[in-house]
């Protein structure tokens, strides 16, 4: 065990040091902030039909630590996974093989890394939730437990599980990351559903991994009593609503009673138990074997070794004249091909069969929930976009070539497009049949959107995770209707020209910043 | 063709400096960079490939100033990196195509030069494999096969030996020295053999700073007649290391044959005048300056 301190600090401080992390901070900040909304705010992240919470320290204490579990073990998984990835690309992981540190020591400091990288951003917005406490209330006595306790009962053993589920999926499904976000989004969708369902209490609290179902059930309990309603249904999240009337009342925080703090002992178990199990599939950095049992060595890999260069050289004289063609067409067309091979072969017919089916499903339903996860399946090419050739270490060449800002980074651009628009396709000859232009344009202007961000953010962070995490809260909250998350035009919006003015200048402020970065960044290497 | 750089310097942060007031003037033929780790080198023929701006200074071209206007030497322009990576699903010919568009070359001619560069680092056979699958030295060599696709006239290669057997080593060199004839060749290595044998020049680099650049038997005139060879018995060399600058030492049985360069002192009575080599003075000048 002795191991396992320099490995989670190394982890730590590896993941910390980074602008993906520090502009995720940045975001944790205005998170932080936006999870107490003013009261005249078109929005509320606790939601009571008909009635509001006053501004106490219990309420401000409580739904940061509420929002604050859910929202981080939402984008926390996808920020956190990849520890072990890194250590298999960076070949520190063969290193890693070659010491006494066990299977469960190695998954448990990684685990551990994840929680750390966790628990500093919940950390921050614990400072952010103190703060609008000052900021949003008039006088209401500050009681630090009504801060200090959610983030103990809900948000510790949440960021625990996430940080074990993070290392599960890795050893189970390893660089299958589409397969684990696909996963993992409909698995939150089930534990969200939990904390509002009707099922037995007990139960209940026990399989809620956010601990926050005690803290509805008591927000319910206290108005049924109090106004003798029958809600059974308490909104979390980013919830935009319609100002209706509403009555107040004050909410006093939870009661810790012994099941909550059992359930709560028994996610954290639970989740090192998790780390235990994948202990014993862990493949140690050793790929061999599973490389030998799925494909033979080809005839060609056992011929002996050619000399190395031919004996005759290069005869500068035989060689075609030189012809000069500075089009983006050819970069294109590679680009395009790298699209299409990354990722499997089989897993090009399950997109190829989503896009079709929004030939037949209701065209609003396609818009606003098929289209997106499509694009959604499509985040590890367009992560890459403008990322690989730092990652594939090819960006000495890239930025030596001949223009390479009005060459290489439209062609980029356009082959991402490109394959937004064609997998758009059915749903975009149903809007032509239809004869909705304003549909298209914000089809075409989404495609452009999503493609720009992710070219904008590789470059800006000069890794992939943030726009995958990004991309993955966009899509979610699209799905959940929520309008700001709308990039595609698939809500109604009071103003169309106000709304593709909106979008088209995001697209705008995107390219401008991706060129000046690209710019600057192909003359400091 | 000649290129030009005066009073380089690159200021990475307030406490690392890359190249110090860095002039050298380069003409047609091989120039071998010579230097310890740090000396420079690499952030040398960076700038000249235009991927890093120095902090100060000028580079030109033939007269034109490729700082200001770096698409001029893009053209011509042929970059092997020290650790270039490749995009492992594509195959060689898919590469070599990508990286043509990258230069600006075209044309139905393209396939026939793509081939004949494939044939000359012997990888045709492979040439429909994807990248990713192959050895160190394949991806080198695809490597090498991408700096020459554009028929360039400035030709950077960076540590372009490393990776590669001694056999395909041999015909690196030659491949290198049949370019040599209209075009800049600037080639950075560790190993000092590979720069002995083809470089027309040599400049010799530590801490950012150029020490000395001319043809190799000027160079090597430096340490003439101070080179020694003798053979000592093993606690003897610890004494010798504090008087002379020992170059290199092997074991024979019970005795140690220790290669030196007189510094002031005497040599050894027993000691034997050795040919210079340019390891030698490469060795002299590196730990005599600084």
């Amino acid at each position: 065990m002795k191991y396992i301190y320099s490995i989670i600090k190394a982890d730590y401080l590896q993941r910390t040091r980074s602008y993906a992390f520090l502009i995720t901070l940045a975001i944790t900040f205005y998170a932080a902030y936006s999870f107490v909304p003013p009261p005249t705010a078109s929005y509320t992240t606790l939601n009571v039909v008909g009635f509001k919470g006053i501004y106490n320290s219990a309420w401000v204490g409580y739904v940061s630590g509420m929002m604050t579990a859910i929202m981080l073990s939402l984008y926390g998984f996808f920020l956190v996974n990849g520890g072990i990835k890194k250590d298999i690309d960076t070949e520190v992981g063969l290193i890693i093989a070659t010491t006494p540190i066990t299977n469960f020591e190695y998954l448990l400091s990684k685990m551990l890394s994840n929680l750390l990288v966790l628990l500093t951003i919940a950390g921050c917005t614990f400072g952010v939730s103190i703060i609008m406490f000052f900021v949003r209330t008039n006088g209401s006595p500050f009681i630090i437990s009504n801060f200090i306790i959610p983030y103990l009962l809900f948000v510790m053993p949440a960021m625990f599980f996430i940080s074990s589920l993070a290392v599960l999926a890795e050893v189970f499904l390893g660089r299958k990351s589409i397969l684990q976000y696909i996963i993992f989004f409909f698995f939150f969708g089930a534990l969200m559903a939990n904390i509002n369902g009707q099922k037995n209490e007990t139960l209940s609290v026990i399989i809620d991994p956010f601990g926050v179902r005690t803290m509805t059930s008591s927000i319910k309990n206290q108005i049924n009593i109090q106004f003798h309603e029958h809600i059974d249904a308490v909104n979390l999240g980013f919830i935009f609503n319609q100002k209706l009337g509403f009555k107040t009342f004050e909410w006093n925080g939870i009661t810790i009673t012994n099941l909550l703090l059992f359930s709560r002992v028994l996610w954290l178990l639970f989740s090192i138990a998790l780390v235990y199990l994948s202990s014993f599939f862990f493949h140690r950095f050793d790929f061999k074997q599973a490389v030998s049992k799925k494909k033979k060595s080809s005839p060609h890999e056992q011929q002996p070794a050619v000399l190395a260069f031919a004996s005759t050289g290069i005869n500068r004289g035989l060689m075609p004249p030189l012809v000069t063609n500075y089009g983006i067409f050819p970069f294109i067309k590679t680009e395009l091909l790298l699209l299409i091979r990354k990722g499997s072969k089989w897993f090009w017919l399950v997109i190829v069969g989503i896009s079709a089916s929004m030939l037949f499903a209701p065209m609003a339903i396609s818009h606003l929930y098929i289209l997106p996860v499509l694009w959604f399946l499509q985040v590890t090419r367009w992560s890459e976009l403008a990322t690989k050739e730092e990652t594939n270490r090819l960006h000495y060449f890239t930025y030596a070539s001949y223009k390479p800002l009005q060459r290489m980074l439209p062609a980029q651009i356009l082959a991402g497009v490109i394959l937004a628009i064609v997998l758009a396709l059915p749903l975009i000859v149903r809007y032509v049949i239809a004869l909705n232009g304003y549909a298209i344009f914000n089809i075409v202007n989404g495609a452009i959107c999503i493609v720009l961000l992710a070219v904008c953010l590789g470059i800006v962070s000069k890794g992939k995770k943030l726009f995958e995490i990004l991309f993955f809260l966009l899509t979610y909250a699209l799905t959940q209707s929520i309008p700001v998350a709308d990039y595609l035009g698939a809500m109604k919006h009071d103003s169309h020209v106000g709304y593709i003015a909106v979008v088209l200048s995001l697209n705008s402020l995107l390219v401008l910043i991706s060129f000046a970065m690209r710019g600057y960044q192909s003359r400091h290497l | 063709m000649s290129l030009v750089i005066k009073n380089l310097t690159k200021q990475y942060n307030r406490h690392k400096t890359g190249l110090t007031d860095y002039s050298i003037t380069i003409e047609k033929g091989i120039l071998g960079l010579l230097g310890p780790n740090g000396a420079g080198k690499s952030t040398l023929m960076k700038i000249i490939a235009t991927i890093s701006k120095p902090t100060k200074g000028t580079l030109f071209l033939d007269g034109e100033d490729i700082v200001a206007n770096p698409d001029r030497i893009r053209k011509i322009l042929g970059y092997l990196p020290q650790d270039f990576g490749v995009y492992p699903n594509l195959n060689a010919n898919e590469f070599l195509e990508y990286i043509a568009a990258m230069k600006g070359v075209g044309g139905n001619s393209l396939r026939k030069r793509i081939d004949m560069l494939l044939e000359a680092v012997n990888l045709t056979a492979d040439a429909k494999r994807p990248i990713g699958t192959y050895s160190g030295g394949m991806k080198q060599r695809i490597g090498i096969a991408q700096a020459l696709l554009n028929d360039p006239k400035v030709l950077i290669f960076d540590e372009p030996t490393v990776g590669l057997d001694p056999e395909e080593r041999v015909r690196f060199r030659q491949l290198i020295s049949d370019l040599a004839d209209d075009c800049i060749i600037i080639l950075s290595s560790h190993i000092v053999s590979d720069i002995e044998t083809i470089a027309d020049e040599v400049a010799i680099m530590k801490n950012g700073m150029l020490l000395n650049k001319a043809a190799q038997p000027d160079i090597i005139k430096m340490v003439n007649g101070k080179v020694f060879e003798v053979l000592v018995n093993n606690d003897e060399v610890a004494t010798l290391r504090t008087k002379h600058l020992v170059i290199d030492t092997g074991r024979q049985k019970d005795k140690t044959r220790v290669r030196f360069i007189v510094k002031t002192n005497q040599p050894e009575p027993s000691a034997i005048a050795a040919n210079a080599t340019l390891e030698d003075a490469y060795l002299f000048l590196t730990q005599n300056n600084g």
